[in-house]
């Protein structure tokens, strides 16, 4: 079986997360990747239906699993090592892009979210929204929309802010007329049979009718597109919109003394005991 | 050896002339901005690869509940020296009735390679007849391709 490379590091968060990785990490990696490619190649060739598991067969494998789904990844081992590594200092008075490049790294999701936003002509506030609707799970992944917004609530526009704390809800329900299809990914991850809870399911009742729908549908639109593992992407051509849309605090983030700066430094020390 | 460069000239040559001659499944080109833009040709199936245009690598599989099918407008782009980069608007497809569908994918960077080929997909209610396919102001008529 040929392997691409490029695809095949990029999967893994690149040359740098591969340089951290040692022999029997890269060999599984490697392993999982192939099997994966060969799977698509069969399914493929034989036009067979993907075989989704049921939310009863993946709670069952709750107990198999080392750590918890909804963890953030900074506090888990990450590209298949057994252990944490040691992360890099941030410097005193921490901008967006210090923690976009020492915490969020690679971010290759986002970028890719926010690239396509800007490509597709989204407005500045639906690009912002792309760039940031995910970072927060460094952090934590449950209920990710709702930390998300939080976490930048003090920064963004409102609308940028309501695009980020809704997508999370939106995505669950597809909208043909938006270009939104539910995706494949989620019947992997969340089961066949699953069916959103209440809270979830009255959001998007409420979102549906709100006159905002647009923003947080648009960030689940571009969201969906944003899994390539070739994408070369940066944050170099944020730099405007950030400008003109983050306040960006002179004390740093996480010294600012607002509603999220605990946030911030949580995401800035992870390995505080307390 | 002789003879084997006579066929291979003739296989050259009936390739020309195969080349030249448009088949049944293809319409004649419509120019927007640049873009020369042809149907390919129209399927119908109940899953999808969704992927922008020009195609990456990156693939959303889309899956259709009874009594919906993906309608999929193959389209061949020739990118002309007239084309300026820009944001070029995703195409709409409208049935026979005029009833308008739109479409997950998207145009993305559409000047950055020379040729290509996308097949848009929409979800339309089984055996929707196609009326026809609008790119912003370019509008191309699907008829021919109705089965």
């Amino acid at each position: 079986m040929e392997v691409d490379r490029r695809a095949f590091i990029a999967s893994l968060g690149g040359t740098a997360a591969v340089s951290l990785m040692d022999h029997e990490a890269k060999a599984e990696a490697l392993e999982h990747w192939m099997e994966e490619r060969l799977d698509e190649a069969v399914e493929q060739q034989s036009g067979a239906e993907r075989k989704f598991p049921s939310v009863a067969e993946l709670d069952a494998q709750l107990e198999t699993r080392k750590y918890r789904r909804g963890v953030g990844n900074l506090f888990v081992p990450r590209g298949g090592a057994d252990t944490i590594k040691k992360l890099p200092p941030m410097p005193k008075n921490a901008t967006l892009k210090d923690f976009f490049e020492l915490r969020f790294a690679p971010a290759n999701h986002v970028l890719q979210s926010a690239t396509r936003a800007l490509k597709t002509g989204m407005s500045e506030e639906v690009t912002l929204a792309c760039l940031l609707h995910d970072v927060v799970q460094a952090m934590i992944k449950v209920d990710h929309g709702w930390w998300g917004a939080q976490l930048f609530e003090p920064y963004i526009p409102e609308k940028s802010t309501f695009a980020i704390r809704y997508h999370a809800a939106l995505r669950f329900y597809p909208d043909s007329e938006a270009g939104y299809e539910y995706p494949d990914q989620y019947l992997r991850i969340f089961g066949h049979d699953y069916t959103p809870p209440e809270y979830i399911a009255s959001t998007y009742r409420m979102v549906l009718n709100h006159k905002w729908y647009m923003e947080p549908r648009l960030v689940t639109v571009n969201d969906l597109y944003a899994f390539d593992p070739n994408a070369k992407v940066s944050l170099e051509p944020f730099t405007d919109i950030i400008g003109r849309h983050f306040k960006q605090p002179k004390e740093g983030l996480g010294n600012d003394n607002t509603p999220s700066s605990h946030m911030w430094r949580t995401i800035a020390n992870p390995d505080a005991p307390l | 050896m002789r003879r084997c460069r006579v066929l291979g000239l003739g296989s050259w040559v009936l390739g020309l002339l195969l080349a030249a001659v448009p088949s049944s499944g293809q319409s004649k080109p419509t120019n927007y901005k640049g873009l020369e833009i042809t149907v390919a040709g129209i399927e119908r199936s109940a899953a999808v690869g969704l992927r922008d245009c020009p195609p990456g690598s990156n693939t959303i599989r889309g899956l259709t509940k009874p009594g919906e099918e993906f309608a999929i407008v193959n389209l061949s782009f020739k990118v002309t020296p007239a084309f300026k980069e820009t944001i070029v608007k995703k195409p709409v497809l409208l049935d026979a009735s005029g009833k308008t569908f739109n479409t997950a994918m998207s145009f993305v960077d559409p000047g950055s390679v020379p040729e290509y080929s996308c097949g848009f997909a929409y979800r339309v209610p089984e055996g929707t007849k196609l009326g026809k396919i609008q790119i912003d102001t370019a509008t191309i008529d699907l008829t021919s391709f109705n089965k």
